[in-house]
């Protein structure tokens, strides 16, 4: 299954938006999406993941790329990931770094 | 039911596999949570394989699978070097700074608490890795049809 990205600015947020599977096949364009993002300069990066109903550890490997990317004074929120998928973050102990939203 | 899939070892044919486990698990009667964890399972094996066994060449990965009423069993074969996924499995490191972690190990420990039931033996050349999954509130122990 395809992986959509969009990429939007509201405000001081940059918003990443992600629709499908995220696993090895498809990270590489959620990689391409957060260079983009972290050239906003925004200081928070807020990644909505309601729409994504499968996330392998490449997702993880996107999601500490996203914080090598951004630097250490953004906020990267994940927001509204199904129970599975906050599941594998919270393992990954991404949490910790990461805030996890369900809003 | 009993399925079997050759592939070549590619990012492209994960789809194939998926969607074999994706049968497997439906005829098995397994629900949303189990269907995503032996999911979750057989891909991160099956991509560990394409990217480090095989190191992107050239290879094939085996998929066979058995499903019986709450409860899916699938067997991974591949040809690449030996390599035993217990060994290679590399637990969370919460307390590392971000950029220090080695996610690639994370894969095969997400694999392995993923299913509830798992084995490897290397034999004739190949890795040969068996999953099984169970719906939740299975008795540990149905006999196979």
């Amino acid at each position: 299954m395809p992986l959509s990205v969009s990429l939007s600015i509201e405000g001081d947020t940059t918003v990443i938006e992600l629709d499908g599977e995220l696993d090895a096949k498809t990270a590489p364009d959620f990689h391409q999406t957060i260079e983009k993002a972290a050239g906003h300069g925004t200081s928070t990066v807020e990644i909505r993941m309601a729409g994504v109903g499968y996330m392998a550890s490449a997702g993880l490997r996107s999601l500490v790329f996203a914080q090598q990317k951004v630097g250490e004074h953004v906020t990267i929120k994940v927001v509204g990931a199904i129970e599975p998928v906050a599941r594998t973050i919270r393992t990954a102990g991404l949490d910790r770094s990461i805030v996890l939203s369900d809003d | 039911m009993s399925a079997e899939l050759e592939v070549p070892a590619t990012l492209g044919a994960l789809g194939d596999i998926a969607a074999l486990v994706r049968r497997l698990a439906g005829s098995a009667g397994l629900g949303k949570g189990a269907s995503y964890r032996i999911r979750l399972a057989v891909d991160e094996l099956a991509t560990n394989i394409v990217m480090h066994g095989y190191r992107g060449g050239d290879g094939r990965i085996t998929v066979r699978g058995r499903s019986g009423p709450g409860r899916v069993r699938i067997r991974i074969e591949d040809h690449a070097p030996a390599f035993d996924p217990v060994q290679g499995r590399l637990p969370p490191e919460p307390h590392t700074a971000p950029e220090r972690r080695r996610i690639g190990g994370l894969g095969i420990h997400l694999a392995l608490t993923s299913v509830d039931e798992f084995d490897y033996v290397r034999r004739d050349g190949r890795n040969i890795s068996t999953l099984t999954v169970m719906a939740e509130g299975t008795d540990p122990c149905p006999p196979l049809p």
